[in-house]
């Protein structure tokens, strides 16, 4: 079963390196608002146009 | 003036669009094929490359790797400079991208027919594929990460973290799953043999659907259902709590795919814990997606996109909790190997990918051509179609999984099997594959209609090549908690550093770990276990070549129901020279490993050549150019190098001598069928199969030592 | 979307306010102000109505933008204190703006480049509610930027506190990687530590060995950097030969450790790094839940709001504005009409009416003249003045005042003390109670005996007794505080539950003084007169001469002469030759044979010759009858008045008899009575007015201003309770006692689980893991004990609580 050891070794550094992801992400304040950017991709249009094309608006 | 002007590029986004709806077609045709194959084997018009065995890779990497990763890739190039306020890092890499990964789907189209294949579950493609898939795959990377460095939007959406956890971890996974030595241009055997490669095959096929069905996806959602809803989603903290615990607990619940295996039991156990453990992240991004939706059902009622969104999350939301239900062992012991997980996967494949991806196609190619979808009625016709194709499949497909187990494990009160002909068990489910093909059928005319909806639409419209955006450039505001220059090394270029360190740490460790595991492992601890001969050899590539693995398996359990049917269990010492294992993960006939001299050789040689003489209203298609082929014995030299190469003990020289080897064996057999009044020659491929049939699973029972793991 | 006008009401096109008339409008499109239109055409100009489609009629009714008031952001330290940061082309800075609101206001502010191409990014954090900018800044200035942006509807709130606020979160931060990091490091090791749960099977050796080395690598930063506080604390805490409660925690720690690395080197076992993990997992866990409940305790209101943020100082005859923390002993400094002092300082020149409500709690202004001490804190009513600082801001009796206020930490107080001397002892029994059950197994074997031991260190935690206190005190300090009674800390909660004496102030405390009106009554005075008595009351800071200053019309003054202010009697002055008296009737010479009535009255006398009469009425606070009958069950009452006798018989009826009611007192009559009640071995409760019973309100147990102005703020008192809410004294009192009840019953609680955990410890019974749950849990429970019991009650008192 030593096949383990690369696959733990494989998912751990995955982990690790996502570990540092997070821990940067913290760092860099990506987290210190966790609103405006879920309204803000909404506002990357021009809504003019997606009145006319986006048929799934009201 | 900081100000900058730029654009989008939409071309690469429609032609990933265009190879999406391309390939979902002939997927789900391909699907839609072998469906009906298994009630009216005599569709396959006895031409290989139509056999069921050769075309079902065919339709799980059609779906998987060319429509659902062609969305993916699609999803991705329109909403990552989009999220990120900048075009694509480079137009060159991303053709490069969009021509190689078609490349890629035409070899495998050619080759899979072929019969040209590794054998592994969802990573088919033989190695020079692989090391294509692998530097397409390097672009796609290069290409995000550089669009990610240069963005002017310093927050990195959620969305976007998905994509990069599945290339991060795809990337991983490929690579150690596809470790295999070449023999030939189209022959490799994995480094890796028997019960690890068993592990490490599923631990990536896990994987694979958890980082190219699932987060991808994911991803996709959390950009595009906020979008067509045009409201923001539900809790965006909890997206992000969504990703983390996703991305920490999923790679690890590999192993639920190995229960009562010969895979030891704390491993199994360890992937059934973690299964469990997965329904919490999984149930919050559902509900974070439905309740986005919140207060906007009126809408959904009218909008088509939305329909398909919310049923697309709500499979998501069932597989996922099907999916850790299956890995616990009680459930698990009835469901392996039956049409349950057919279901199961079908499931997330039509409901969760298929659903999302029209609701994304039917939302941005109105977009792409500034006009209004050609017919939202289609639309919804469609849905309802495709829905109604979904239920009947996964239906029948619970169905027909439990039924047939059911049979597999009556005992009748004098102690045996009510069922002892598997094939009783077979015919019972033939009406449920009816229905099953039913439902595919409906689902497939969905997807016509859906392609018919959308060229009007492209019709009507004029397409917008490139969409022109300003925003200004990119300077971070200056964190008023970092002071001094600590962790300067990590916020110059995170992600770049983050995926660049990993790849360089774990090439490194692998090529370290390699060598000095694999080999000294696969030690034989059963003493009678002995390396095939070089006829089993080269038989045995044949069943490979046939892909008879996607139909029978080569491992019996340790239940009664097995051992009485087929024969002792399996133990993990028996298959330290399977290079590659061959498991299979479906009992569309029976279980093989205890084939070996349960038939005189005639049986084996009438039964291929039509299955319905040897037992009639079997399912199994006839393989009659088994009998007319010569079998290529030029190879067998480079096999034998090969195989000692990965620790296979072959003496030196033996290759020199094993083709002699070889002719003695076969001729003993052809004799033996000559004998039973079947005139053929010794140098037919018929022969080499029947070899490593007879082979299978006899080392132990050579002498009658009982084996311990 | 766009459609604004309603066939019935017109709706602003722009904020969605009800227009007056349909006088302002471009087009079709109709507004309720000149602002909202102005800041329409900018917009329109702008090609920004996009503005409009993302929310219907966002937004915000512009204020008018006066120019000199942000004159102080030209100012170079202003700048520098607000910028986040500055280099030679760019400044960045992050403006709060409560305005916005909705989907359009992030369009808009994150679009303000489209207004101004010197803005080079804006970004918006509507949770927070704050704007962070980027520009250029030769070709826009701060000041600029802040018009710019009032001029669109979103005037920046800037002041202090808005500009400490960047320097809060910051320790916290910290704490969260280091749960991050022992999250992680515990669930990985949870799972290596798997094949030991499922019982690996022997042959697999190499691999126990490869899971058990991988557990001791993922424990290290466990042990280095996420359970650092707690060693260093401890340490910190034995060096100043104090056992804190971090002690035993840090001794469980590190045995787990030690034994745990021990087992894992000498192949003795695997360790017990999943216990530890996860004790420290958990333990941090419990720390940030009690750092949240602090934050949210916070008093909400801070004080510092009040600092003006800069000051204009005159040197040598040049006027320019200074941030307040430069200000030096000596400036020349300008106070315009409704600025605040920042420092204690002289007046030069100028007329000071200054009122220092946010000081002391009391409404009615103090005017002072040339060369008398102005305290920091006073806002200016009257004209401009000049003003010499005598004293530096950071020192000055304002400041001392406010930083004194625990607000910010409350419970912590109780923290610290409560395991200064608790935890001492708590621990000395616990080593000797581990000690003494490890040296009984050690007689069985070491491993078990090292196993009690440990279990006995870990399971042993004061935190549940010691959370208790701070977190049951703290959100009933919240609930009153949202019954507008303002308690200076928590401790003030269990001084009430102890009062058994009340002492009531008359004006302004159980009369609200606010709506006294006045009339002249007797012979109508000229013009001159009236003159006359404005210019003498001037001087007077008394409340009553503050009510007749206003009822005078006319601003000529007459200078004043000899004048006098006798407490409790009345003021005289020689005005342009005539001597006016202006106080009680004997004060002023008449004979007091009136029926009293509920009225105060001031007489007048101009050259000795009584003239009329002012009369103040007075009206008693709604229900406050039924609060003193109430309270008189429970308490002995007394009533301290400045005034005469005029309303005893009306008093009495609401007082009773065993009550004493007592009049003319000046502030130093109150102070003395309070020091007799607590000679007597009372504890007193006082209910005054922040400025006249400062001194009593200071010296009694409970000293609680009663306020109509729910700014104000008395340093002298305890508490601070909104006039409105004077009715509901006795729930408060009652409430009082039920926190220190709860506060029992926690205790008892918590004891409880020490209990259990103690007695499963000593009999080996207990693994360290379940120790690990064990401890974090019974805190917990407390906790939530506390915060629920608090709430209930308070429902219980029918004190609002949401």
């Amino acid at each position: 079963m030593e096949v383990i050891v690369i696959l733990i070794g494989a998912s751990l550094l995955v982990a690790i390196g996502f570990l540092i992801a997070f821990i940067w992400s913290v760092k860099s304040g990506q987290y210190q608002d966790t609103y405006t950017p879920s309204v803000r991709i909404l506002l990357d249009e021009n809504k003019e146009e997606q009145n006319q094309t986006n048929n799934s608006k009201k | 003036m900081e100000l900058e002007k730029f654009s989008y590029d939409n071309k690469i986004v429609r032609n990933f669009a265009f190879a999406t709806m391309l390939w979902g077609v002939v997927g789900m045709l391909v699907g839609l094929l072998i469906a009906t194959q298994l009630f009216a084997p005599e569709l396959n018009f006895s031409i290989p490359f139509l056999t069921f065995g050769r075309i079902r890779p065919l339709h799980t990497n059609a779906v998987i790797f060319a429509f659902v990763g062609n969305a993916i890739f699609m999803g991705v190039y329109y909403s990552l400079p989009r999220l990120l306020k900048t075009p694509m890092f480079s137009k060159v890499l991303s053709n490069i991208h969009f021509w190689g990964w078609q490349l890629i789907i035409v070899a495998a189209a050619i080759t899979l027919p072929l019969g040209i294949t590794t054998s592994k579950e969802y990573a088919e493609l033989e190695w020079p594929i692989d090391i294509a898939i692998t530097l397409v795959w390097v672009v796609f990377g290069i290409n995000m990460i550089g669009t990610l460095i240069k963005r002017r939007e310093s927050h990195i959406y959620v969305a976007i973290w998905f994509y990069i956890a599945t290339w991060v971890t795809v990337a991983v996974l490929h690579i150690v799953n596809s470790f295999e030595i070449p023999v030939t241009l189209f022959k490799s055997y994995s480094l890796y043999a028997g019960v690890q490669d068993a592990l490490v095959q599923w631990w990536y096929g896990h994987n694979a659907v958890a980082f190219f069905l699932t987060t991808p996806y994911l991803g996709l959602m959390y950009y595009y259902l906020p979008k067509a809803a045009n409201r923001p989603v539900y809790s965006y903290r909890l997206s992000i709590l969504h990703f983390w615990t996703l991305i920490f607990i999923y790679i690890w619940a590999g192993p639920h795919h190995l229960l009562y295996s010969a895979l030891p039991d704390w491993a199994q156990s360890l992937g059934t814990v973690f299964s469990v453990m997965l329904i919490a992240p999984s149930w919050g991004g559902m509900i974070n997606g439905l309740l986005t939706l919140r207060g906007a059902w009126d809408r959904v009622r009218q909008d088509p996109i939305l329909k398909f969104m919310v049923v697309a999350v709500t499979a998501y939301g069932m597989a996922t909790f099907e999916g850790p239900t299956l890995s616990l062992k009680n459930v698990n012991a009835i469901a392996h190997f039956t049409d349950w997980i057919i279901a199961h996967v079908h499931v997330g494949a039509l409901g969760w990918n298929g659903f999302l991806t029209f609701g994304i196609l039917y939302w941005l190619i109105p977009r792409l051509w500034k006009t209004n979808l050609y017919s939202v009625k289609m639309a919804n016709v469609h849905f309802w179609i495709g829905f109604l194709g979904i239920v009947f499949y996964a239906f029948s497909m619970w169905f027909s999984g439990i039924t047939q187990s059911l049979m597999w494990k009556q005992f009748n009160d004098l102690g045996t099997l009510q069922y002892p002909n598997f094939l009783e068990t077979v015919l019972q489910i033939v009406p449920m594959y009816i229905i099953r093909a039913i439902g595919g059928t409906l689902y497939l005319a969905g997807v016509v209609l859906m392609i018919y909806n959308l060229v009007k639409t492209i019709k009507q419209g004029s397409f917008l090549a490139e969409e022109t955006a300003e925003a200004p450039a990119l300077h971070p505001f200056k964190d008023p908690f970092k002071k001094g220059t600590r962790h300067r090394w990590l916020e110059g270029k995170p992600v770049y550093f983050t995926i660049a360190s990993l790849v360089v740490i774990l090439i490194g460790g692998i090529v370290e770990f390699v060598p000095t595991f694999l080999v000294k492992s696969n030690i034989p601890t059963i003493a009678s276990v002995k390396p095939y001969t070089p006829l089993e050899l080269q038989g045995r590539d044949i069943y490979i070549r046939e892909a008879c693995n996607s139909c029978h398996s080569q491992l019996v359990r340790p239940f009664r129901s097995e051992t009485e049917r087929y024969g002792e269990y399996s133990k993990a010492g028996e298959y330290v020279y399977d290079h590659p294992f061959l498991w299979g993960s479906k009992r569309t006939g029976p279980d093989l490993h205890r084939i070996g001299g349960k038939y005189p050789n005639s049986w084996h040689y009438l039964h291929m050549e039509n299955p319905r003489s040897m037992s009639p209203g079997s399912l199994m298609p006839p393989y009659p150019w088994l009998l007319e082929n010569d079998l290529n014995t030029s190879t067998t030299a480079a096999k034998i190098r090969a195989l000692r190469k990965i620790g296979v003990p072959y003496p030196e020289g033996y290759e020199n001598i094993a083709n002699d080897e070889l002719v003695k064996q076969a001729d003993a057999i052809a004799l033996d069928l000559q004998k039973n009044g079947i005139p053929v020659e010794p140098q037919k491929e018929i022969i080499a199969l029947i070899a490593y049939l007879q082979r299978l699973g006899t080392d132990i029972k050579v002498n009658k030592q009982t084996a311990q793991k | 979307m766009n459609s604004v006008t309603k066939n019935t009401q017109l709706i602003c096109y722009h904020c969605g306010q009800d227009c007056p008339d349909d006088s302002i409008h471009l087009e079709d499109k109709y507004f309720c102000c000149n602002g909202c239109k102005t800041v329409f055409e900018i917009l329109n100009q702008n090609q920004l109505c996009n503005y409009y489609n993302f929310g219907s009629n966002p937004g915000i009714s512009p204020s008018t933008v006066i120019d000199k008031k942000y004159d102080y952001l030209d100012e170079r330290d202003v700048i520098e204190k607000l910028v986040d940061f500055k280099d030679d082309k760019f400044t960045s800075l992050t403006f709060y703006i409560p305005q916005m609101h909705c989907s359009s206001c992030i369009w808009l502010l994150e679009n303000l480049y489209k207004l101004n191409s010197a803005v080079v990014q804006s970004k918006v954090n509507f949770v927070r509610k704050e704007l962070s900018v980027r520009f250029l800044h030769e070709k826009l200035s701060l000041k600029e930027l802040v018009k710019l942006l009032a001029s669109i509807g979103y005037e920046p709130q800037i002041s202090l506190d808005s500009v400490e606020q960047k320097k809060e979160q910051h320790p916290n931060r910290h704490l969260y990687y280091k749960v991050g990091i022992a999250g992680f490091c515990f669930g990985n090791i949870m799972l290596f530590s798997f094949p030991e749960y499922f019982s690996i099977d022997i042959t697999e050796t190499f691999l126990k060995k490869f899971f058990s080395y991988l557990n001791l690598i993922l424990a290290l930063p466990v042990f280095f950097y996420s359970a650092s506080d707690y060693f260093i604390s401890a340490f910190k805490g034995l060096r100043k030969k104090v056992v804190n409660i971090d002690v035993p925690i840090s001794l469980g720690i590190l045995v787990l450790f030690i034994r745990s690395a021990y087992e894992i080197l000498f192949n003795v076992g695997a360790g017990y790094f999943d216990s530890m993990a996860g004790l420290v997992f958990f333990l941090l866990i419990g720390k940030i839940l009690q750092e949240k409940t602090y934050d949210a305790l916070n008093f909400e209101r801070d004080y510092k709001a009040y600092f003006p943020l800069s000051v204009t100082i005159k040197q040598n005859e040049v006027e320019k504005s200074i941030p307040v923390s430069k200000l030096m002993i000596g400036n020349r400094i300008l106070i315009r009409k409704n600025e605040i002092i920042p420092a204690d300082s002289i007046l030069i020149n100028g007329d000071g009416i200054i009122d220092y409500s946010f000081v002391t709690g009391e409404s009615h202004p103090v005017s002072k003249v040339s060369g008398e001490m102005i305290y920091a804190g006073g806002r200016q009513l009257g004209g401009a003045i000049e003003l010499e600082v005598i004293k530096e801001v950071s020192q000055s009796y304002l400041t001392r005042l406010w930083n004194n206020d625990t607000f910010n930490n409350i419970g912590e107080s109780y923290f610290t003390r409560f395991s200064n001397t608790v935890s001492k002892y708590f621990t000395i029994i616990v080593l000797l109670l581990a000690i003494a059950s490890g040296a009984y197994w050690l007689t069985v074997d070491l491993k078990t005996a090292v196993h009690v031991f440990t279990s006995v260190l870990i399971v042993a935690c004061p935190c549940a007794l010691a959370l208790s206190t701070p977190f049951t005190l703290g959100n009933a300090m919240r609930i009153l505080g949202r019954n507008k009674f303002y308690l200076k800390n928590s401790s003030v909660i269990e001084e009430m539950a102890k009062i058994n004496e009340i002492v009531f102030d008359k004006t302004g405390t159980i009369t609200e003084s606010g709506k006294a009106d006045i009339i002249f009554n007797g012979k109508v005075l000229t013009p001159f007169e009236q003159k006359l008595v404005k210019s003498l009351v001037r001087n007077s800071t008394h409340p009553l001469s503050k009510k007749i200053y206003d009822s005078i019309s006319g601003e000529e003054i007459f200078p004043v002469t000899n004048f006098q202010e006798i407490t409790g009697k009345g003021i005289s002055g020689i005005v342009y030759g005539n001597l006016l008296k202006l106080g009680s009737s004997s004060f002023a010479g008449v004979e007091n044979n009136e029926d009293e009535t509920l009225q105060t009255k001031i007489y007048l006398s101009i050259n000795e010759q009584v003239v009329g009469k002012f009369i103040v009425s007075n009206s008693y606070r709604d229900g406050i009858e039924d609060v003193i009958k109430n309270l008189s069950k429970h308490y002995h009452l007394s009533l301290l008045s400045g005034d005469n006798e005029g309303e005893k018989s009306t008093l009495e009826k609401f007082f009773g008899e065993k009550s004493n009611l007592n009049f003319r007192q000046s502030p130093e009559d109150k102070l003395i009575y309070i020091k007799e009640q607590q000679s007597k071995g009372k504890k007193v409760l006082m209910l005054g007015d922040g400025l006249n019973d400062a001194g009593a309100l200071s010296k009694s147990d409970v000293g609680i201003a009663v306020t109509d102005d729910i700014s104000n703020f008395s340093p002298a008192c305890d508490a601070i309770l909104h006039g409105s809410e004077l009715k509901k004294l006795p729930k408060f009192l009652e409430y009082a006692k039920d926190g220190v009840k709860i506060i029992y019953a926690s205790f008892v609680i918590s004891f409880l689980y020490n209990l259990i955990g103690l007695s499963f410890a000593v009999e080996a019974k207990l693994s360290p893991i379940l120790a690990a749950i064990l401890m974090p849990v019974s805190s917990i429970s407390v906790v939530v004990f506390a915060t629920v019991m608090t709430n209930i009650f308070g429902k219980k008192r029918g004190l609002t609580w949401k």
